[in-house]
């Protein structure tokens, strides 16, 4: 290999070992390095990365408290700062693999494994500036959006076969799917998959398939490029991408848990979890998921308010639904609560809402005063900011009163934003969310035609399968009694047919469940009554 | 009174966390080891045969206990199901290279002379760090048992890839020649260390498959250089 000089260039150490920085730092100066630095952690490289343009930046992952390597490199990447556009070269004792599961979108340019000792550092770097140079042609051209130029000088290196073709087939693929040129990505693709069925590949085609609006085509590819490689998190994420168009929720929470399963430590994917299973009602799901987020955002670019919101409205619902399950989350939500404003600092509309989860959880705590306290404050708030206040703060307004016990003012707040939002059906699908039976067009259709299914199953004897509509139904809907008494009705059948104490116990739950919702002024409050009566003449273990 | 190590899927997941924790420690002071020794013969060379022998038993055992750690932790995923493997094309001499300066030290001071015979423009598709390891391991027990010269070798057959390393040493005993090398089960932790390489070594190779074809290890005696030969054969 060619000796490269190295005098020119500006590289950066950062490891939080004195001994490791000192000793990269004495191999560099020996390949003839001029300009070093050193960080010993993660604050201090990206103070000096944003006021240096530093050409190399060796990097170890795990620099002890703070940011890890790959979110050094997260900052880097996604903000501008003169050493953005530096060589990354990540470093870590062991294997690169379980720090490529977790990366997201950013990825180094090389990793290296420790040890390191002169002889792997001068061959990687001088390996790594010489592609750099050979292709800084193509990423100048891209950079300037001269795309003509790029694609060209892409088609030669491949056409050359030249040592660099691999990497310019992944890049000639990108450049043609972001022009929207999908059968010529297709092409590339299909060129590379005829001599081997390469998961980058594969998951190229998934992409053109995507963008070609042919979402079963893009599902197959997922699949194969999953089955060549089953713990390819870039393909998990597209999977989920294309649920999310679908709006297959259930799918998209399924896909979304596997990915987080194999790979915990991606803030941006727990952070999807934490949300469709919000929107699922999987609560217990949610609630875990966004903990997890708000524990993993501590010191990334991607922490979020809106996190540690989805944290306190998963919690909190949990605790309207199943007060026990909720009890261990509770001791968590206290501390998110708590550390909001450090983080955040405080802008009126999020301070209100926030308030209004704080009045929620204060009241969960027991702590009535205080929570009565804060929430006439914001009360005075709300009624300052008048018309302003958003939707979601009002219901988030609807529920704090009700966990505080006001149960009359909640209920002529509800029917203000009812009448409010009358015929603006994606405000009424909203507000669905604190009814009984919901308001929206699209939602009443839904519970009617669930209900009519169900029915009809239960008409034709079929319990188990009436009892999988309503459940699916109940999770959907889960304020409204006429469905989970229809739920109990369908289990009752089923416990007199097969009489397992199982769907007994199922029942029961359900029904304590909706004692909590409903007094004996409801409506459904007899049709209550006499299915309590029928599920315990009907236990399994008294006839026994 | 019960112990926490092994009652659910829970505790194992911490296991993982603590192997790799406890991996990346070893390797920060196998690598401080590493540089202290290399600054210290630089400083103080060798002045006797003996000194010689020192420095290089130190430089060897160092590279295995590194070696076996990136066969604990691999292995433990692929038991796990956590080990992935990326085959994509990759340059032979980039591999080959790394592998050789990872161990340059360790055979300056065994005095052993290593040839490379691989064409620059040689690729194929394989996983660069799972193949890395195994070159490794094998490199580092060459080390041990040839007397002075080594050869590295990669080329292409009518079958695929074959990367051959052959030494001048005694050659593998016939206990190991007659390993069932493929086997999955084949590992013996009792008979020691050597197999559990071979052991990494033979399921690396199964993970890399092509139309059906699986890849394997071979070993022998004889070759170029009158010793062991090891050859990963990969489709």
């Amino acid at each position: 290999m060619a000796e490269m000089n190295f005098s020119k260039l500006h590289a950066l150490i950062v490891d939080d070992f004195d001994s490791f920085r000192m000793t990269v730092g004495k191999m560099l100066q020996e390949m003839g390095f001029v300009h070093i630095d050193s960080a010993v952690n993660s604050s201090e490289a990206l103070r000096l990365c944003r006021t240096n343009a530093y050409d190399l930046i060796l990097c170890d992952h795990n620099l002890g408290k703070g940011k890890s390597g790959q979110q050094v490199l997260e900052d880097l990447r996604h903000f501008d700062m003169p050493s953005s556009d530096a060589l990354f070269v990540l470093i870590s004792a062991e294997s690169s693999k379980s720090i490529i599961m977790a990366a997201y979108d950013y990825e180094p340019d090389a990793y290296l494994t420790k040890p390191i000792t002169n002889k792997i550092l001068e061959q990687r770097l001088e390996r790594l500036l010489l592609q750099r140079a050979k292709l800084a042609p193509v990423s100048r051209a891209i950079k300037a959006k001269r795309f003509d130029e790029a694609l060209a000088l892409c088609h030669r290196e491949i056409a050359s076969g030249g040592r660099y073709a691999n990497h310019c087939q992944k890049l000639l693929g990108q450049l043609y799917l972001q022009l929207g040129d999908y059968p010529k990505a297709e092409k590339v693709y299909r060129e590379v998959l005829e001599a081997r069925p390469l998961d980058w590949a594969q998951l190229g085609m998934a992409r053109v398939k995507k963008m070609q609006g042919d979402f079963i085509g893009a599902q197959q590819w997922l699949e194969e490029a999953l089955a060549t490689n089953p713990l390819f998190m870039k393909a998990y994420d597209l999977q989920a991408e294309i649920f999310r168009e679908q709006q297959a929720k259930d799918k998209l929470q399924q896909t979304l848990a596997r990915a987080v399963d194999i790979s915990p430590l991606s803030i941006l994917r727990q952070q999807q979890l934490g949300h469709v299973a919000y929107e699922n009602n999987d609560l217990h799901t949610a609630a875990n998921a966004y903990k997890r987020t708000v524990k993993l955002g501590e010191y990334s670019c991607f922490d979020s308010l809106s996190s540690h919101l989805g944290f306190a409205r998963a919690t909190l619902a949990l605790v309207r639904e199943d007060k026990a399950a909720a009890q261990p989350l509770l001791r968590d939500l206290i501390k998110v609560m708590g550390a909001i404003e450090q983080r955040f600092g405080k802008t009126p509309e999020q301070k209100l809402e926030t308030d209004l989860l704080e009045v929620q959880l204060l009241s969960a705590l027991g702590e009535h005063k205080k929570a009565e306290e804060l929430l006439s404050a914001t009360q005075s708030s709300a009624a300052e900011a008048g018309e302003q206040v958003p939707l979601e703060v009002q219901i988030e307004m609807v529920r704090a009163l009700r966990a505080a016990g006001h149960k009359d003012e909640a209920a002529s707040l509800l029917k203000r934003l009812l009448e409010e939002n009358k015929g603006h059906e994606a405000s009424l699908e909203q507000l669905d969310e604190l009814l009984e039976e919901p308001a929206s067009e699209k939602n009443r259709a839904r519970v009617a035609a669930v209900n009519k299914k169900g029915i009809a199953f239960y008409d034709a004897g079929q319990y188990v399968d009436a009892i999988e509509c309503f459940n699916n139904a109940a999770q959907a809907f889960p304020n409204h009694v006429g469905i989970r008494l229809n739920l109990v009705q369908a289990l009752i059948e089923k416990v007199k047919q097969d009489r397992l104490s199982r769907d007994y116990e199922a029942a029961q739950t359900i029904l304590t469940r909706i004692e909590n919702m409903i007094d004996s002024s409801h409506e459904q409050f007899r049709r209550y009554r006499q299915l309590q009566e029928m599920l315990l003449a009907s236990d399994p273990e008294k006839r026994r | 009174m019960n112990s926490p190590i092994h009652n659910d899927r829970e505790s194992q997941v911490d296991f993982s966390l603590v192997l790799a924790a406890s991996v990346h420690d070893m390797k920060n002071s196998l690598g401080m080891l590493l540089n202290t020794l290399a600054g210290m013969m630089e400083s103080a060379p060798p002045m006797t045969p003996e000194q010689a022998r020192t420095y290089a038993v130190l430089e060897y055992e160092a590279a295995r206990i590194n070696s076996e750690l990136i066969q604990l932790l691999s292995l433990y995923r692929m038991q796990e199901k956590r080990l992935m493997v990326q085959i994509d094309e990759h340059y032979l001499i980039d591999i080959l290279e790394e592998q050789l300066a990872r161990n340059d030290m360790l055979f300056r001071t065994r005095g052993i002379k290593v040839s490379l015979d691989c064409d620059e423009d040689l690729r194929w598709y394989l996983d660069g760090e799972l193949v890395g390891g195994v070159i490794n391991t094998v490199l580092v027990n060459c080390s041990r048992y040839c007397r002075q010269a080594l050869t590295i070798s990669a080329s292409l057959d009518s079958k695929g890839l074959c990367i051959r390393i052959a030494d001048d040493g005694a050659g593998y005993p016939a206990s190991m020649l007659n390993l069932p090398l493929q086997d999955k089960a084949g590992v013996s932790f009792v008979s020691g260390s050597t197999n559990l390489g071979l052991f990494f070594a033979g399921r690396v190779a199964q993970l890399h498959t092509a139309k059906g074809v699986q890849g394997r290890i071979v070993l022998e005696n004889g070759g170029s250089l009158g010793g062991g030969v090891f050859s990963l054969h990969l489709p």
